[in-house]
C-alpha cells in the first residue's frame, strides 16, 4: 500500500518534512489555520485543509480519515511530544503510522521525573537531586540539607539548589535558592504557582550546577534494534529564558583547551545515551540533552522524544558514503519499518555547522516577541548556506502572533570552526529582514544578538 | 334543651362530613344522609321538638351503624386520610386534654419561627391512692392546626427542627423526660441553612446519645420528617396512625413514573396497601413498640375518652424505659400490675441517676440495634454461622487486649519516656555533641533524621481500563459552548482524566469499579458481609423480581458492599453505595451491612470511609423498615466517632433523601466531588410540596457548600491524594495509627 502523511504542523518544519516525503516519493497532505494562509507550506503543497488549531486532534484525524493518510508526522512543538496523540494516533479503529517513538516512550522518557528515576537505576549521571515529588516542607528541608552536603562533596563553591515544579518547564516555576531559611518559603511559592498553573502539587528541588556547556546528543533508533547517532550538538547559547538561538555542532572542538578530554566525554554521554535508549526500545530520532561541567562531569538533563530544529546542524556534519543524511527522512522510513541499511562505522564526521534562529524579538528589552509584517527578507545565494524559512520573499508577511516566533533558520557549514564561525558573521551581515509593527515602528530582529553571541561559541557560560 | 340539641345537631353534621371524607361518597348514602341533616340543621327552628329529639336519636343510631361499618372496611389509604383530616387530633389538643398544664416555648401561633413544630414544658399529674405526684416533661411535636395555613400541615422547616433539638437539649440540661408528638407528612424539603436533610442528621445524631428518657407518640409518620423527632426509647403509634417511608402519592408516582402531575387514584390506594404503613403492620415489624387504642373511624377534637387514655399509656410508657434502667424485679411487678386505669397504684421517679443513664443509653442502642434484624437474608450455615461468632469473638479478644491494654500501657511509658528524655537533651548535650562529631569524621556521613510521615506511592495504583473507555470516539463535554472545550477522546477521558474534562474540569459520571481501583492500593481490597441480601419484607408487588434484575445485572446481593482497604499503606473499613443497585438506596440489608462494617471499624480502630457513588434515598419498597434503618446507622455512626475514630463521607453523582439526612448527613467530615447533587428532596417534590421551582443549581457541590453542609469540594483526579492526607490529619485519637 502507498503511504500517505498528514503534516501535523506548520512553519519550516511543515517545508522540510515534505520535502523529505517528496524525495522518498511518499504522498502527504499539509493543514494550516487561518493566520497561517500565506505560509510557503500552504503554498507548496497540492493537498491541503484548513483546521481550527494545529493542537486540535480531533480535527487532525477528521483530516487524516478523510484524504486516506495512513500515518501522521507530529514535526516539534505542538502534538509532538503528546503522549496522548501519539496513543490515539495507533489506537483508533483506523490506526494511523506514529512518526515518533512510542507513546510508552514519549510518556515516560517526557516525564522528567520519571526518566531521571530510571537513569538513576541504569547507572546514568543525573543532576543530584530528589527523584520523587516533594509535597510537605519536612520533607523539602530534610532534602535540602541532603543536597547541599551532596553538592558541596562534589566540589561545587557555594552550593545552591532550584526549586522546580514538576510539572513546570521552559523556565516557567522554578526558582533558586542558597540558603536553608529561603527555602520554605520558596517551596510553598513553588508549590501554590504550580497548583494553580497545572493542577500538580507536585515540586522537586536540584543542586544548581552554576557553570556548564549544553550538549546533546542525536540518536536515531529503527524497529530491527539498531541504534546510531549523529554525534553532539553544543546548545549552550541561549536567550535569558533558556530558550536556544545558537547551536553548533560537533559539541566540543577538539581546537579548544578543555580541563578533560573531550572526546572520552563525549563517548560517555552518547554511550549513556543510548543505554537509555535501549532500555525503552526506541525507535526514532531523539535528543538526549546533557550538561557538562568545566571540570568535565556531566548530568542527564532531558530526553526530547522528537525531531528538533537544529537536527540540520547534525545532518550537515555527518556523512554516508560521502553524502550529508537527512534526519527527517530517516525519520520517516524508520517510522515505515524499514531498516537503517548502514551501521555506525559507516557515518564520518566531517567539518562544523552553526544554526542561528533568526527572530523578530526585542533582545534590549527582556526578548519580547514582536508582531508585525515582514516587508523584505532576503539572503546572498551561497554553496555554504541552507536557509530554512516559511517567510514568503515574494510578499509580505504577517507574523501570526499565537506560534513559536522563529522567522528562518540559516544554516552554515564549514571545514573547520574558525571557517564556519567567519562565514556566519559573514552571512549576519548580508542577510536582510526588514519590517514594520503594527504601530508603524521598524521592526526589530535579533541579528545583532547573535553576532555578540557568536564569539562565545564552545565557552562555558554562568547559567 | 333546644340549645343543646342544636349543638348535637351539628357534631352529628361533622361525624357525618368527616364519614364521607374518610370513606368516600357513595358509602351507604353518606350524601343524602348529610344533605337531610343539613336541611334540619338549617331550618332546626321550624322543626317541632319532639320531631327534632326524635331525628337527633335516630341519625345518632345511623352514624353509629356507619361507624361501625366505616372501621369494619377500613383500609390504609382510608387511615392516610384520617391522619390528614382537618378534625383529627392535633397537638394542640393533646397539651390541652392530656396535660394537666403547659407552657409553649419558642413561640405560639403564627409568632413562631417555625409555626409547625410546638415545643412546650408540660405537667403530668399522677394520682396514687390519695397522694397526687407532678411529673416535668418537655414535649415537643408537629402542629397541624386543624387545617390552619401557616402550619404548613405540620411540615416543619429545618430552623423548625433545629428548634426542636435546641430544645431536647434544654431538657437534658434539666433532666426531664421528652415526649415527641409526631403530626408529619413529612420535612418541608428546602436546603436554606440549616437544610433540611442536614438538620434531621443533627438531630438524630444528638438524640442517639440524649440522656434522658424519650417517648414518642406517631399519628402520621412521615418519612425523614418524622425520624427528625422519632428516635425514642419508646415508640407509641396511634391505632389509626400511619408511619411509612413516603406518601402513598409519593410512592405512587414513582412507581408509575410520572414527573408531573397527579397519579391515578387506584395506584395510590394500592401503594398505600402494599406499603404496610398501618400501626398493626409496623407493631408485627417490631418498628413500634405499642399502639393506642382509638374510637371507630379514628379519634376526632372531641374523643375526651382517648385523651385519658393516652395520658395513661404515656405516663406507662415513660414509667417502663425508666425501670429499665432500674432492677429488673421492680419492673416485674410493675408490668403485672396492669395500669389501666387512671388511678396509678405505683409512683415512680422520673430522674436518674449517673449509672442510670449510661443504661439507658446502653438499652436504646441494642433496641434500635435489634430492629429489622429479622429481615435480613444471611444465606449461613449453622457451622458458618457458629465459625463468624467464634471469629468475631477472637477479633474483638485481640483488638481488647491490643488496643485497650498492650497500646494503652505503651502509650503511657512512652510519654513518661518523652518527657524524661526532652530534660535530659538539655543535659546531656555538652556531653552527646563531641561524640557526634567524632562520629561523623570518622563515618564521614551525617546521618540525617529519618521522616516517619508515610507518603504515597502513584505507582500503587493499578491499572484499570473502565468499561466505558474501550469505544474510539469522541464526545463533547456539555460545558464546551462556555468554557470552549475541546471533543474528548473517550479513551482517554475514562482512563488518565478519571472521566473530568481537563479543560473546564467537569465531572462525567463513572461506574462503581472505577473507585474501587483507583483509590485504594493495590490489591488492598477485601469485602465482607457480602452474603447479606436484600429481600422483600413486605411482600411488595414486583420487588422482587426488580431485585432479582438488580443481583443480575450487578451480581451483588445488595446495593452497599462493605470492604477492608488500604491508602498509602493505611487500612481503613469502607462501605459504598453503588447507584447500578437499584440507585443506591438504602432498605434493611445496606443498613445492617452499614452498622457492621461501622461496628468492625470501631473495634479494629480503622478509620471509616463512605462513599457515595449515587443514593436515592431510603428504598420504598422496604416501607417503614427502611426508614428505621436512619436512627439505626446514626447510633452507630454516633458510637463510633464518640470512641475517636474518623467517618469521612465523600459523595458523587446524586445523593438525596433519608441516607444523606442521617448517617452521611451525621458525618464530621463530608466532602463532595464537582459533580455531586446533594439535598434532602428532588425537585419534583419540592415544586409539590413548596409549590415553586428551584433553580438548576439547587443542588450542586458548590451551593452546599455555601450553606455548611460539607466541608469542602474534591476533584475527582485528586480523591485518592486527597483521602490520604484527611486520613493523616483528620479524626480522633483512637485510631490504630495515633500511636
Amino acid at each position: 500500500m502507498k503511504e500517505k502523511i498528514l503534516i501535523a504542523n506548520r512553519g519550516e518544519i511543515a517545508l522540510r518534512i515534505m520535502e523529505a516525503c517528496e524525495d522518498l516519493g511518499v504522498d502527504y497532505v499539509v493543514v494550516y489555520t487561518k493566520e497561517d494562509e500565506e505560509s510557503l507550506h500552504v503554498r507548496y503543497a497540492k493537498e491541503k485543509y484548513r483546521i481550527c488549531d494545529y493542537r486540535d486532534m480531533n480535527d487532525l484525524l477528521a483530516v487524516a480519515d478523510e484524504s486516506g493518510c495512513t500515518a501522521v508526522h507530529p514535526g516539534y512543538g505542538f502534538l509532538s511530544e503528546n503522549f496522548r496523540f501519539a496513543r490515539r494516533v495507533v489506537k483508533r479503529s483506523r490506526p494511523l503510522i506514529f512518526i515518533g517513538p512510542s507513546w510508552e516512550a514519549i510518556r515516560d522518557l517526557g516525564n522528567k521525573l520519571f526518566m531521571k528515576k530510571l537513569a538513576k537505576d541504569l547507572g546514568i549521571p543525573v543532576i543530584p537531586g530528589t527523584t520523587e515529588p516533594v509535597y510537605n516542607e519536612i520533607e523539602a528541608e530534610l532534602k535540602e540539607e541532603e543536597l547541599l552536603e551532596e553538592l558541596g562533596s562534589l566540589g561545587v563553591q557555594k552550593p545552591s539548589l532550584l526549586v522546580k515544579a514538576v510539572a513546570g518547564g521552559g523556565g516557567m516555576g522554578i526558582e533558586e535558592v542558597k540558603s536553608l531559611e529561603e527555602l520554605r518559603p520558596t517551596f510553598r511559592k513553588i508549590r501554590a504557582y504550580a497548583k494553580r498553573l497545572f493542577g500538580d502539587e507536585g515540586v522537586i528541588i536540584e543542586g544548581k550546577i552554576p557553570v556548564f556547556q549544553h550538549l546533546e546528543v542525536q540518536l536515531l533508533g529503527s524497529k530491527h534494534g539498531e541504534y546510531v547517532h549523529f554525534g553532539t550538538r553544543n546548545c549552550t547559547i541561549q536567550s535569558p529564558y533558556k530558550q536556544k538561538r545558537i547551536e553548533i555542532a560537533p559539541g566540543f572542538s577538539y581546537q579548544e583547551t578543555y580541563s578533560f578530554d573531550p572526546k572520552k566525554v563525549e563517548e560517555e554521554i552518547i554511550n549513556y545515551s543510548i543505554k537509555l535508549a535501549k532500555a525503552f526500545n526506541y525507535d526514532s530520532v531523539g535528543t538526549w540533552e546533557w550538561l557538562v561541567t568545566p571540570d568535565g562531569k556531566f548530568y542527564l538533563m532531558e530526553v526530547n522524544t522528537r525531531i528538533q530544529v537544529e537536527n540540520e546542524i547534525s545532518a550537515k556534519i555527518s556523512f554516508i558514503e560521502n553524502k550529508q543524511v537527512n534526519l527527517i527522512k530517516e525519520q520517516i522510513r524508520v517510522a515505515f519499518g524499514e531498516k537503517l541499511g548502514y551501521s555506525q562505522k559507516d557515518i564520518e564526521f566531517k567539518g562544523t555547522s552553526i544554526e542561528y534562529r533568526l527572530i523578530a524579538e526585542d533582545t534590549k528589552k527582556g526578548f519580547i516577541p514582536l508582531s508585525g509584517t515582514i516587508t523584505q527578507i532576503s539572503w546572498p545565494e551561497l554553496p555554504w548556506l541552507t536557509m530554512r524559512t516559511h517567510v514568503p520573499q515574494d510578499k509580505p508577511y504577517a507574523i501570526p502572533t499565537q506560534f513559536d516566533p522563529n522567522l528562518a533558520l540559516a544554516i552554515v557549514y564549514g571545514e573547520t570552526f574558525e571557517e564556519t564561525k567567519k562565514r556566519g558573521l559573514t552571512l549576519l551581515d548580508q542577510i536582510i529582514i526588514q519590517g514594520i509593527t503594527s504601530d508603524g515602528k521598524e521592526l526589530k530582529t535579533n541579528i545583532s544578538f547573535l553576532k555578540e553571541k557568536t564569539e562565545f561559541l564552545y565557552k562555558f557560560l554562568e547559567a | 334543651m333546644q340549645i343543646e340539641l342544636y349543638k348535637t345537631l351539628k357534631n352529628l353534621l361533622e361525624t357525618a362530613t368527616y364519614i364521607r371524607d374518610i370513606k368516600g361518597e357513595d358509602f351507604f348514602g353518606i350524601n343524602s344522609l348529610i344533605n337531610k341533616i343539613s336541611e334540619v340543621y338549617d331550618n332546626f327552628y321550624q322543626y317541632e321538638p319532639s320531631y327534632l329529639e326524635d331525628f337527633v336519636k335516630k341519625t345518632k343510631e345511623q352514624l353509629d351503624i356507619l361507624l361501625e361499618q366505616g372501621e369494619k372496611t377500613l383500609t390504609p389509604y382510608e387511615i392516610v386520610k384520617i391522619t390528614r383530616h382537618p378534625q383529627r387530633f392535633t397537638l394542640q389538643d393533646i397539651l390541652e386534654n392530656v396535660y394537666d398544664s403547659y407552657m409553649e416555648l419558642g413561640g405560639e401561633g403564627e409568632i413562631n419561627i417555625d409555626p409547625a413544630i410546638v415545643c412546650a414544658k408540660a405537667m403530668l399529674v399522677r394520682k396514687v391512692g390519695d397522694e397526687i405526684f407532678f411529673h416535668q416533661v418537655m414535649v415537643i411535636g408537629h402542629e397541624k392546626g386543624h387545617g390552619e395555613e401557616f402550619r404548613e400541615g405540620g411540615s416543619a422547616k429545618p430552623w423548625g427542627n433545629e428548634k426542636a433539638l435546641r430544645y431536647m437539649k434544654m431538657a437534658e440540661t434539666e433532666g426531664i423526660p421528652i415526649h415527641f408528638f409526631i403530626f408529619t407528612p413529612g420535612a418541608y424539603p428546602i436546603e436554606d441553612y440549616p437544610g433540611a436533610a442536614q438538620q434531621i442528621a443533627k438531630n438524630l445524631y444528638y438524640m442517639a446519645k440524649l440522656r434522658v428518657p424519650t417517648i414518642s407518640f406517631i399519628s402520621e409518620g412521615g418519612s425523614g420528617g418524622a425520624e427528625a423527632i422519632g428516635l425514642a426509647d419508646m415508640r407509641l403509634m396511634a391505632e389509626k396512625g400511619y408511619y411509612s417511608v413516603i406518601s402513598p402519592e409519593g410512592a405512587a408516582a414513582i412507581e408509575a413514573k410520572i414527573s408531573d402531575g397527579r397519579p391515578p387514584r387506584e395506584l395510590v390506594e394500592k401503594c398505600a396497601k402494599a406499603l404496610k404503613l398501618t400501626a398493626k403492620d409496623n407493631l408485627k415489624f417490631g418498628n413500634i413498640d405499642r399502639i393506642v387504642p382509638e374510637p371507630l373511624l379514628g379519634a376526632r377534637r372531641k374523643d375526651y375518652e382517648f385523651f385519658k387514655r393516652l395520658k395513661i399509656e404515656l405516663i406507662r410508657a415513660t414509667d417502663e424505659v425508666i425501670l429499665q434502667t432500674r432492677s429488673i424485679k421492680f419492673l416485674r411487678k410493675y408490668a403485672a400490675s396492669k395500669q389501666e386505669t387512671e388511678n396509678f397504684k405505683y409512683y415512680v421517679n422520673w430522674d436518674l441517676d449517673e449509672d442510670e443513664i449510661e443504661i439507658l443509653i446502653e438499652n436504646r442502642y441494642k433496641k434500635y440495634r435489634k430492629m429489622t434484624q429479622w429481615a435480613i437474608h444471611e444465606n449461613k450455615t449453622l457451622f458458618k454461622s457458629f465459625f463468624d461468632l467464634g471469629h468475631n469473638l477472637s477479633v474483638k479478644f485481640k483488638n481488647e487486649i491490643n488496643y485497650k491494654i498492650l497500646k494503652q500501657g505503651q502509650k503511657t511509658f512512652k510519654k513518661f519516656l518523652n518527657e524524661l528524655t526532652s530534660e535530659s537533651t538539655l543535659l546531656l548535650k555538652p556531653v552527646s555533641d563531641p561524640i557526634k562529631t567524632v562520629y561523623n569524621l570518622i563515618v564521614g556521613k551525617k546521618t540525617g533524621p529519618k521522616l516517619l510521615t508515610p507518603s504515597l506511592q502513584d505507582d500503587d495504583i493499578p491499572t484499570y481500563i473502565s468499561p466505558l473507555g474501550l469505544e474510539d470516539k469522541t464526545i463533547t463535554c456539555p460545558q464546551a459552548e462556555k468554557y470552549g472545550c475541546p471533543d474528548l477522546w473517550v479513551p482517554d477521558l475514562y482512563g488518565e482524566f478519571c472521566g473530568v474534562c481537563p479543560n473546564c474540569g467537569y465531572h462525567f459520571p463513572l461506574e462503581y469499579k472505577w473507585y474501587l481501583n483507583n483509590i485504594f492500593d493495590r490489591n488492598s481490597i477485601r469485602t465482607f458481609n457480602d452474603e447479606i441480601a436484600s429481600t422483600n419484607p413486605l411482600e411488595f408487588e414486583g420487588y422482587a423480581e426488580k431485585l432479582k434484575a438488580a443481583r443480575k445485572k450487578t451480581g451483588l446481593n445488595s446495593g452497599l458492599i462493605s470492604f477492608e482497604a488500604k491508602i498509602g499503606g493505611i487500612s481503613l473499613i469502607a462501605i459504598m453505595l453503588i447507584a447500578e443497585f437499584r440507585q443506591g438506596t438504602v432498605g434493611v440489608a445496606e443498613g445492617e451491612k452499614f452498622i457492621r462494617a461501622i461496628e468492625l471499624a470501631k473495634l479494629t480502630r480503622r478509620p471509616f470511609l463512605a462513599l457515595v457513588h449515587t443514593t436515592g434515598g431510603i428504598r420504598i419498597h422496604e416501607g417503614t423498615l427502611g426508614v428505621v434503618q436512619m436512627p439505626r446507622c446514626t447510633m452507630a455512626v454516633k458510637d463510633y466517632v464518640d470512641e475517636g475514630g474518623l467517618y469521612i463521607v465523600v459523595y458523587d453523582n446524586n445523593s438525596y433523601a433519608g441516607p444523606v439526612a442521617s448517617f452521611l448527613g451525621a458525618a464530621p467530615y463530608q466532602f463532595a466531588l464537582k459533580s455531586t447533587r446533594l439535598g434532602f428532596a428532588g425537585p419534583r417534590v419540592i415544586r409539590e410540596t413548596t409549590g415553586q421551582d428551584v433553580p438548576p443549581d439547587y443542588h450542586s457541590a458548590e451551593n452546599a457548600l455555601k450553606r455548611g453542609h460539607i466541608q469542602g469540594i474534591w476533584d475527582r483526579r485528586e480523591l485518592r491524594k486527597k483521602l490520604f492526607t484527611a486520613l493523616l490529619t483528620m479524626g480522633g485519637k483512637n485510631l490504630y495509627y495515633r500511636w
